[in-house]
């Protein structure tokens, strides 16, 4: 199971705990562990946010009544099936879910929902977030380096800053020695900047594949 | 009053022996823990073999000497790595390697191996390690070391060819002659004193690059980098045709040089400069891109 295949059955490990699969690449994946034991604590505190008892019947009333009077509802949208509405005056008697209190909770786990859904760990590799997040900023890591980065966090994680870090440098230096070229063309020296640039980011790959090798 | 002595001397002797037996059993099990092995090994090998050696963490230290054989000593620091040691039939191809057992998840620590190896004349070696450290002193052969985080170390080495990689490793070159070398270090430092070829080459992006020595042989000195500095100190004898260039960076020359009439770039105060020394017989060209380049004189 690769880290793509884990997030996508990210829910059910969230709701139950997951499978054997999916303890499996918890062990060996740091970088998904780090977001499950993020996305846990953010369900833990979620809970905090929710009443340990049903509400009065009345607080419904409230709610659907705040929401008529900001115009947000129109006539008999909101109140639950079987639930008889009562006289406003019963308002007073909700004594700790005021209406208020119920959207701030609603919105808090509309909230929880969405970032559940959207919630993409810093560390996790690129790679495997661009199909899912493709008005990303742009990374200073093409598809290719992309690639590299999420092989070695599943094989060698130890080394993967290391080389995410050097990445980026010789990526930098790339860019620079392409505009020193393209800005005169005629400039050996600047040909031989980029030559030596390519040549220093073939040297991380030849590494990085190394690695791998049995 | 004797009773009382003989007594206390008794007690002495059983204290002492209490002592000596924890000593030992403390000893005995640290050892047991640590498992500790040391391995020797002879090779025969061909004049112009080749030896290879992959090795993670720990140390490889390559001396030379003569005979027909590699002479193999090490040490391995736990029970989860192996060394395997395979040598082709016609004794062309040495290869060391250092793997994990089938199920073992060494630590860095645990998969430490130490290798202490000596090397016929003539005969190439090619290392790799992750972060073990690599000394080379006095090979004859060609040279090719690699490691991400683990100090190079290349010494008293002659008319071969040195060939180095490294991440974030240092590198450092000490009386090398009459060869053809070339090194590549993304972040790591690279020291090289008294190094000398037709072809001396050194490439970084951000690692710094220093040179001591006088550039002799009539040979070409490239050094480049991409925001790493260029430090140079030549000796007064230095006989180079040299050429400083940082595109953003700046460059500083202490070391006596005559004018060129013609240079391949339009000088630019504080940017670049371009020079000669007694009759220019070697080139050196020091690139840099935001780094800072120095001349030195010795």
């Amino acid at each position: 199971m690769n880290c793509q295949q884990f997030q996508e059955t990210l829910p059910y490990i969230i709701e139950s705990g997951g499978g054997d699969e999916d303890e499996s690449h918890l062990r060996t994946c740091p970088a998904c562990a780090s977001l499950v034991q993020d996305l846990r604590y953010i369900a833990e505190q979620a809970k905090l946010l929710l009443p340990m008892h049903d509400p009065n019947p009345r607080v419904w009333d409230n709610i659907e009544q705040s929401l008529h009077r900001e115009g947000l509802l129109s006539e008999g949208r909101m109140s639950p099936p079987g639930h008889t509405k009562k006289n406003s005056t019963s308002q007073t008697q909700a004594k700790s879910w005021t209406p208020l209190g119920w959207i701030v909770a609603i919105a808090a786990m509309v909230l929880f929902a969405v970032v559940l859904i959207n919630y993409k760990p810093k560390q996790l590799p690129q790679g495997e977030l661009s199909a899912q997040n493709s008005t990303a900023e742009p990374t200073p890591f093409n598809s290719d380096d992309r690639q590299l980065i999420s092989q070695l966090s599943q094989e060698s994680p130890d080394a993967r800053s290391a080389y995410e870090s050097s990445l980026r440098d010789v990526n930098s230096y790339i860019s620079d020695a392409q505009k020193a070229a393209e800005h005169d063309p005629q400039d050996a020296a600047a040909q031989e900047l980029l030559q030596d640039a390519y040549q220093q980011k073939e040297m991380l790959y030849q590494m990085a594949t190394a690695r791998s090798l049995p | 009053m004797n009773n009382r002595t003989q007594t206390a001397s008794r007690a002495r002797h059983a204290f002492l022996l209490a002592t000596l037996a924890s000593l030992i059993v403390t000893a005995t099990t640290a050892a047991a823990q640590t498992s500790e092995s040391r391995k020797d090994a002879k090779i025969d090998i061909v004049p112009g073999g080749a030896l290879n050696i992959v090795n993670g963490s720990g140390s490889v230290t390559l001396h030379s000497n003569s005979g027909h054989q590699v002479l193999v000593t090490y040490v391995v620091h736990s029970e989860k790595v192996e060394v395997d040691q395979n040598a082709s039939s016609n004794k062309q191809r040495v290869e060391l390697r250092t793997h994990a057992l089938p199920g073992q998840k060494p630590t860095a620590d645990e998969a430490r191996v130490d290798y202490d190896i000596t090397v016929p004349a003539g005969v190439a070696v090619n290392v790799s390690t992750t972060s073990a450290t690599i000394t080379a002193d006095g090979l004859s052969g060609d040279i090719g070391l690699s490691s991400e985080t683990g100090q190079l170390t290349v010494r008293n080495v002659a008319k071969s060819y040195v060939h180095v990689r490294s991440m974030t490793a240092p590198v450092s070159l000490t009386n090398v002659s009459l060869t053809h070398t070339d090194i590549q270090s993304s972040g790591g430092a690279v020291q090289l004193n008294n190094v000398t070829g037709q072809r001396v080459s050194v490439g970084t992006t951000t690692g710094n690059i220093e040179y001591r020595g006088d550039c002799s042989g009539g040979g070409n000195y490239l050094l480049t980098t991409h925001s790493g500095a260029i430090d140079v100190t030549l000796p007064p004898t230095a006989s180079v045709d040299l050429s400083a260039r940082s595109t953003n960076g700046t460059v500083e020359n202490a070391f006596p040089l005559q004018q060129k009439s013609h240079t391949s770039f339009v000088p630019q105060q504080g940017r670049s400069f371009a020079g000669t020394s007694n009759s220019g017989s070697s080139s050196v060209q020091l690139q840099s891109f935001s780094g800072k380049i120095r001349v030195n004189k010795q």
